[in-house]
């Protein structure tokens, strides 16, 4: 029986225009995403192939968790139907049982569902073929197993499980919004396993949980190189296997659920019986209809607008999908609330404006209720069928539209003040009681509610505009991603983004600054013409039976009364008029170029002037500025002198200048103290060649003055100035002239060079350039220069550049300050300027000569961010005492730390000078006692700076930054190592590893060595960090240290080797200082790319009579060698591991009762090792010193065993 | 503010039709050509399903645009005028829904503001009487959605009475209400008819008989019939002629003679038939009733419309 039920479902849909528009939907979908650049879902990156087997899963699986609002439509009414339809009566009295009813109808609906999203298989594998793809640059050969294996294991288990749950709530509730809902909650499962992705600890969670499987691919393959990830389909096996497995058994539960709860009863047995009490009848049917007055004007309308708003307001907050909208919005917030700030596995301060993006976070599930309510509210009466009866009321005709729009808006006013509420709730549950209501308030009533506003009257517009519910929803998801694509085809001007508005950061140094003003202009524009279409949607409401645009536009016209037209042309000419004024400022008074002319530009400058990149240039020494800053117009004034000699063989006639290229700069002068000419001028790029009269012969001095202007003017379409603010004003050197071309301003992606012609560029010269080697890694322009500088500022400011303060004085309301510095220093400095609160300290510093040295310590901070001064004291004094005395001394008397706005979160070391993100350091919390303190080791990072880096300059080639960054992330790691037992360097460790496994899984071009490192973020931090660590646990701290004191003492300056340092010079130290037997390690940490596979197979202690325990531990070892884009070999293994044991140590804490190195000579070991204290757990490189592609199998719990 | 009803330019007036048409996109002629003029007084509207009753209904009550014609209501431009249409109109649509889980007296309030009376006190004396006169007082209280069908309809008319309206459109009143029902709220339209002009649709003659002055019978869009009930009657006297016939014979019948109408009568077919004249003796002659006047105008357009 179940079979002809399935068979007249198969029927029923194949009659069914919309199963075939699904599939078209579908097909098209896949076709384009695969075979053209105009649909991209995480699509491949870089080297990755677009039609990756890992590319195609994620694709499929992202496409089956959006579209499942197919697979609701489809599903939802398997059964519902026949309700809506009321055929209920006829179905339920036939003689089919319940069984064979919803099983016929669920498999029915299945295998129409399933034949719909073949169209997605099908489009994938036609793009492959389509003419406007990638071609053999990006795409592999086709191979269809690599469709089919995530359509099979991704694709059909998702359908299934949500076609149930979908299927299963239809019948049940016989209410489509409560299938809704449940794409409401499988959402937030997914968004929970995207929250829990973020640590490294609760990935394989995250893994497990998530129903689209999005996670678990990114997190299985997170660190899968570029050959894996072109040749690999995603393995069913371990966490993707118990996924499927999960969900499949969550489908199956709630068909089985679903089948003995579903009643084969028409009418349905109310959960509460109301008992009706019966009263004696006081109806007075003779009553006469007394004769009242009815009052058409102002008063009246205001009434109807505030019942019919209240009505309207009632409804949607009373009605379950909102609620359970709600709901499940807050259990997001509060989910992600745990992890709000989070940095390094530390917590920082839960501030308002962290709480405010915590609830920004939720405009998903404003923009559902959007979408959703505002077709309910437009289509409310019509949907009662009340709707003949209050369209003949004698309401004018706005008062409808508009009570339902201040309905929707009064919803949100509500949830936004609950949502403002729940943030100061979740302050107060962290212990932080500095709320900023002022903060709350203006953001959320301006820049969320204004947002809301907006989209809300387009969504009425659209509604009206259609007059079809589900086809307006659809619209409206349309226009959202067509805004999208609108950007990506070039067409990118706020201007032509709808609801474009927004705030942008928020500093608590800086407030909203200027940002408020553009926001406030794009606010007026949209929403004048977000009124104007509410203008429209008002004349061309439907009112009435009468349907046809033919007879709406007549009526339309009817309705046209003169305050709507005037309101109406009102709004249109607030709209045109700031769109003028906004124009104005974005187009005239600054520039603006589209991304795509941005690279042109770029394109051209590498074209027309890379002839100049090796002519001779004169050597930058000394550098005296005025710079005066005006924070109140975002505007200053730079004036004064560089001294430049001439270094090289030859006379040098032509000084190639190039000045600041954005328009915001104007040069006044630009002098030489000889007569010159300009002889060459690229107005375009702001680069002029001036030929001497006089040239600058070999040896000799000269000097160039010049005075430039950067002016803020009106306002900028986007990437406005963050450097230059109202408060934590910070920029630096790069904004002054600069001498010669600069490879700085060339395009660096490698993809972009082609689509303009030009070659595949290195990101570095190699070790052995000639020209590199001449160069310090700041660049061509100088070996050292010797800084005196002039700031002028605001009065309540405090303004700070390199150097000593010589001086400091009042005019008017500016105030300056004089610096200088007494020796060379790096050609590398900053100025900024605040409003400032200060602590200092003296350190003293005992040194190996049993001579002192003293340091002024200072911090600049905003007031309120006294949170981590100590820690950054700390920092600084632990910094200096290490390096002074395993390094070198240090080279100035003084270090001052400046907090600047949160529109960039790092720290930058600069000539004694740290401007220090207000986002990292500053708000850290500490919460427990074992997190890593980020400041600390952040402030000791930036210290050592002025070793590597300012004292010891890396050649300009390869490697560079393993002598700046690498080196500071050791020395830094020295300093907490002596401040932190070795377990809290696991925590930190692992994150450093992590960081370079993921990266090198996203490299675009290709993996380097560590020794080879081309400024890849991954490499020189995260792998240079567990490199180092594990180099001095291999050969001892002090002999690091050793040849690090030889490596500074004879490198630091060009002068002692006529050329800068690289990574051979560095190596030559350390093979020095290493015993032969560790000579390999050296090889395989700087110049291969080496990596472990290290796991305990399995672990087990039995105890002993004595007290002790013995434990045997099962090892598997894997010893690996990848290439540049990551295809690995394994390698022969002959090398010390550490193994380590952890229990319960004598402070009654989890600790390591042993670590011990034990040389692994077998891919698959075991090791016994009797011990004295109870065993908990098993560790094979514990402390993650060597680089392990599966960290998270290192350390399992041990058993008793068995015997 | 407080705009008073202007009562020289309301009281008396006539209700006037002209030429008005309406196609259907899907090509149905709703509205052929139609003018009707309809003084103050009870105005039957008699029509079998489907023959443009209720899109007449809907264009007068300004919720329909026609493709021509005209109608005014006195001097009021009934297309154009729409919103002084509708400060004199009460309407209760053929079908309709309530929100389920407003009471009847609250919704009854609500849809009273939005008619414009925004003095609580009288808006409540007037709420209360219509409760009473539709006899939904002691229910006021409930949920619409636990009303019967009965009840909601009683609710519908309390709704169409809340504006003393001047013009009152009822769209199908009497479907679905119990015979008791029914007489309530015939006597009640008959209260208003007095002096208001009040439109009833309905294809039970019945009801046409026994309330309205003046009357039309439409089909296909088509006025086929306007006049008074009575004198209607009176031009079939001696016209119509029953027989009871073997069904077998019902065929033969309807090729030879105007049948009007044929119903069962103790299980066999008693056919009238419309005839000038005795068509034979085995007919009897019957006094004709308004029912008679409705069959013989519907089946004589049905046959010109065939022919």
């Amino acid at each position: 029986m179940w079979f002809q039920i399935f068979k007249f479902e198969l029927q029923y849909r194949k009659a069914r225009p919309a199963t075939y528009i699904y599939f078209a939907i579908l097909l098209l979908m896949g076709f384009f995403a695969m075979g053209t650049d105009v649909v991209q879902i995480g699509g491949g990156s870089g080297l990755v192939k677009e039609n990756a087997p890992t590319t195609i899963a994620t694709m499929m699986a992202i496409v089956s968790a959006f579209m499942m609002m197919i697979t609701s439509a489809i599903m939802g009414v398997g059964v519902l139907r026949d309700f809506e339809h009321k055929t209920e009566s006829l179905m339920f009295s036939n003689p089919i049982s319940k069984f064979d009813y919803l099983l016929g109808r669920f498999l029915g609906s299945f295998v129409v569902v399933v034949f719909v999203f073949s169209g997605l298989l099908i489009g994938f594998m036609l793009g492959e073929f389509s003419p406007w793809g990638g071609g053999e640059d990006k795409m592999l050969p086709f191979n269809a197993w690599n469709y089919l294996q995530p359509f099979l294991y991704f694709v059909i288990p998702n359908l299934f499980f949500s076609g149930a749950l979908f299927f299963v709530t239809g019948a049940l509730s016989r209410k489509m919004m409560i299938v809704y809902v449940q794409w409401i909650i499988l959402f937030v499962v997914y968004q929970v396993a995207v929250i829990l992705s973020r640590e490294v600890d609760n990935r394989e969670l995250a893994s497990l949980l998530d129903p689209f499987v999005f996670s678990t691919i990114n997190n299985v393959t997170q660190y899968w190189t570029v050959s894996e990830l072109n040749s690999q389909v995603i393995p069913i096996t371990d966490v993707v296997l118990w996924n499927r497995l999960l969900w499949i058994l969550v489908g199956l539960a709630t068909l089985v659920i679903g089948y003995f709860s579903f009643s084969f009863n028409v009418v349905r047995s109310a959960f509460f019986k109301r008992s009706i009490k019966e009263s004696k009848s006081t109806t007075n049917t003779a009553m006469k209809i007394p004769y009242v007055d009815a009052q058409f004007g102002v008063s009246t309308y205001v009434l109807q607008i505030f019942r019919q708003t209240k009505f309207y307001f009632k409804y949607v907050v009373k009605s379950l999908p909102f609620l359970a909208i709600m709901l499940f919005g807050l259990t997001l917030m509060t989910i992600n609330s745990f992890f709000v700030g989070r940095v390094f596995g530390t917590y920082t301060y839960p501030t308002t404006y962290l709480m405010l993006e915590l609830i920004q976070g939720m405009t998903i599930f404003f923009i559902i209720i959007l979408v959703f309510y505002s077709g309910e509210l437009i289509w409310r009466e019509r949907d009662v069928k009340i709707n003949l009866i209050q369209d003949s009321l004698p309401m004018p005709d706005f008062v409808n539209l508009i009570s339902k729009f201040f309905g929707l808006m009064l919803v949100f006013v509500s949830t936004l003040l609950f949502l403002i509420f729940s943030g100061v709730l979740i302050q107060t549950l962290k212990g932080f009681y500095k709320y900023d209501l002022g903060l709350y308030f203006t953001t959320m009533f301006t820049d969320t509610f204004s947002t809301l506003i907006l989209f809300s009257l387009l969504a009425f517009f659209i509604q009206v505009m259609v007059n079809n519910k589900f086809l307006g929803h659809a619209l409206l998801v349309l226009f959202f991603i067509s805004t999208l694509i609108l950007g990506t085809l070039g067409v990118e001007h706020n201007l032509f983004q709808f609801g474009s508005a927004g705030l942008g950061t928020y500093s608590e140094m800086n407030g909203y600054g200027h940002f408020f003003t553009s926001f406030s202009w794009f606010d007026i524009y949209w929403f004048a013409f977000a009124v104007f279409l509410f203008v429209v949607s008002v004349l061309f409401a439907v009112r009435g039976s009468e349907a046809a645009m033919k007879f709406r536009w007549s009526i339309g016209k009817l309705r046209l009364t003169k305050p709507i037209l005037t309101f109406g042309i009102a709004s249109f000419l607030m709209f045109a008029l700031s769109g003028c004024y906004i124009f104005y400022n974005t187009n005239v008074l600054n520039s603006y170029a589209t991304s795509d002319a941005q690279e042109k530009l770029q394109s051209e400058y590498e074209k027309t002037l890379k002839k100049y990149e090796l002519v001779d240039h004169p050597n930058l020494y000394d550098v005296n500025l005025k710079v005066d800053i005006f924070p109140e117009n975002r505007d200053y004034t730079a004036e004064g002198y560089y001294m430049m000699n001439n270094l090289k063989d030859e006379p040098i006639k032509k000084i190639h200048v190039q000045l600041n290229r954005s328009d915001d700069y104007h040069h006044e002068y630009i002098r030489f103290d000889r007569g010159s000419k300009i002889i060459e001028s690229y107005k375009q790029f702001k680069y002029y060649v001036h030929e001497l009269e006089e040239p600058l012969l070999p040896g000799d001095s000269m000097k160039m003055e010049f005075k430039m202007v950067y002016e803020t003017k009106g306002f900028k379409e986007s990437g406005s100035n963050t450097g230059v603010v109202y408060n934590g004003t910070f920029f630096n050197n790069s904004d002054f002239p600069t001498i010669g071309y600069n490879e700085g301003f060339e395009i660096g992606a490698d993809d972009t060079r082609k689509e303009y012609d030009l070659k595949p560029k290195d990101r570095v010269l190699p070790r052995d350039d000639e020209r590199g080697l001449g160069q310090n890694f700041f660049g061509g322009l100088s070996h050292g220069i010797n800084l005196e500088i002039i700031l002028g500022t605001a009065k309540d400011q405090t303004a700070v550049a390199p150097g000593y303060l010589q001086r400091s004085w009042e005019e008017g309301d500016r105030k300056y300050f004089h610096y200088k510095m007494d020796k060379e220093i790096m050609p590398f400095f900053n100025i900024v300027s605040a409003r400032y609160a200060s602590v200092k300290d003296v350190t003293t510093i005992d040194l190996n000569d049993s001579t002192q040295q003293e340091v002024n310590l200072e911090i600049y901070y905003h007031e309120g961010h006294e949170y981590n001064l100590g820690s950054m004291m700390k920092g600084m004094k632990d910094a200096f005492s290490y390096f002074s005395n395993n390094f070198s001394p240090y080279q100035f008397r003084q270090m001052r730390i400046l907090e600047f706005p949160r529109y960039a979160s790092f720290a930058q070391s600069f000539a004694n000078t740290v401007p220090f993100s207000e986002d990292i350091g500053f708000m850290v919390k500490l919460e427990e006692e074992d997190d890593v303190d980020v400041t600390y080791f952040v402030t000791a990072h930036e210290m050592a700076h002025q070793w590597w880096g300012h004292q010891l300059a890396p050649a300009n080639v390869q490697g560079s930054a393993v002598l700046s960054e690498t080196l500071a992330q050791y020395s830094a790691l020295m300093v907490m190592k002596h401040e932190y037992p070795e377990e809290h360097m696991q925590e930190f460790l692992k994150e450093e590893l992590d960081r370079y496994l993921r990266g090198r899984a996203r490299e675009t071009k290709r993996e380097m060595p560590l020794a080879l490192v081309e400024n890849q973020n991954y490499i020189h931090y995260g792998k240079g960090a567990n490199i180092m660590y594990a180099l001095q646990d291999y050969i001892g701290e002090d002999s690091v240290n050793v040849a690090l004191r030889r490596f500074i003492n004879d490198w630091s300056g060009i002068e002692k080797n006529g050329r800068y340092p690289t990574t051979i010079d560095l190596l030559s130290y350390l093979e020095a200082v290493t015993p032969n037997s560790h000579q390999n390690i050296l090889n395989d940490f700087f110049n291969k790319i080496v990596l472990f596979e290290n796991k305990v197979k399995t672990a087990s202690y039995k105890p002993l009579e004595n007290d002790a325990y013995e434990i045997t531990i099962n090892l598997d070892t894997k010893k690996l060698e990848a290439d540049s884009i990551g295809i690995t070999t394994e390698v022969a293994l002959n090398d010390l591991i550490d193994i380590g044991i952890y229990g319960q140590g004598k402070s009654g804490k989890q600790e390591l009762l042993y670590l011990e190195k034990h040389r692994i000579t077998d891919g698959e070991s075991s090791i016994v090792l009797t011990l004295d204290q109870k065993p908990s757990r098993v560790g094979i490189d514990p402390l993650y010193k060597l680089i392990d592609r599966n960290p998270g199998d290192n350390i399992v719990p041990i058993e008793q065993g068995s015997d | 503010m407080t705009h008073f009803v202007d009562h020289n330019k309301t009281t008396h007036m006539e209700l006037q039709i002209k030429n008005l048409s309406k196609t259907y996109a899907n090509g149905v002629k709703a509205l052929n050509d139609i003018s009707l003029a309809i003084p103050v007084g009870m105005f039957g509207l008699l029509g079998p399903n489907g023959a443009g009753k209720s899109s007449l209904m809907r264009t007068i009550a300004t919720l329909q645009e026609p493709d021509a014609g005209s109608i005014t209501l006195g001097n009021l431009d009934v297309l154009k005028e729409k919103d002084a249409v509708r400060k004199v109109l009460g309407y209760l649509p053929q079908e309709f829904g309530v929100y389920p889980k407003i009471s009847a007296e609250v919704l009854l309030d609500h849809l009273a503001v939005l008619k414009g009376y925004s003095n609580g006190k009288t808006r409540k004396e007037l709420v209360h009487a219509l409760l009473n006169k539709t006899n939904l007082w002691d229910a006021r209280k409930k949920n619409l959605g636990g009303y019967s069908g009965g009840m909601k309809q009683r609710f519908g008319i309390a709704q169409a009475l809340l504006s003393n309206p001047k013009l009152i459109i009822v769209d199908e009143p009497t479907a679905g209400l119990d015979p008791a029902e029914r007489n309530r709220f015939l006597n009640l339209l008959s209260e208003l008819g007095e002096n208001t002009v009040v439109i009833l649709s309905t294809h039970i003659v019945e009801d046409v008989k026994e309330l309205c002055t003046n009357m039309a019978i439409i089909n296909k869009g088509q006025v086929l019939l306007e006049g008074n009930p009575l004198d209607s009657i009176a031009s079939l006297s001696g016209k119509i002629w029953t027989k009871t016939i073997q069904k077998a014979e019902l065929e033969e019948y309807k090729k030879t003679y105007q049948v009007i109408s044929e119903r069962m009568v103790a299980g066999k077919p008693q056919i009238n038939v419309f005839a000038e004249f005795e068509p034979d003796p085995s007919f009897t002659g019957v006094e004709g009733d308004l029912e008679d006047v409705y069959f013989h105008q519907i089946s004589t357009s049905e046959t010109a419309i065939a022919g």
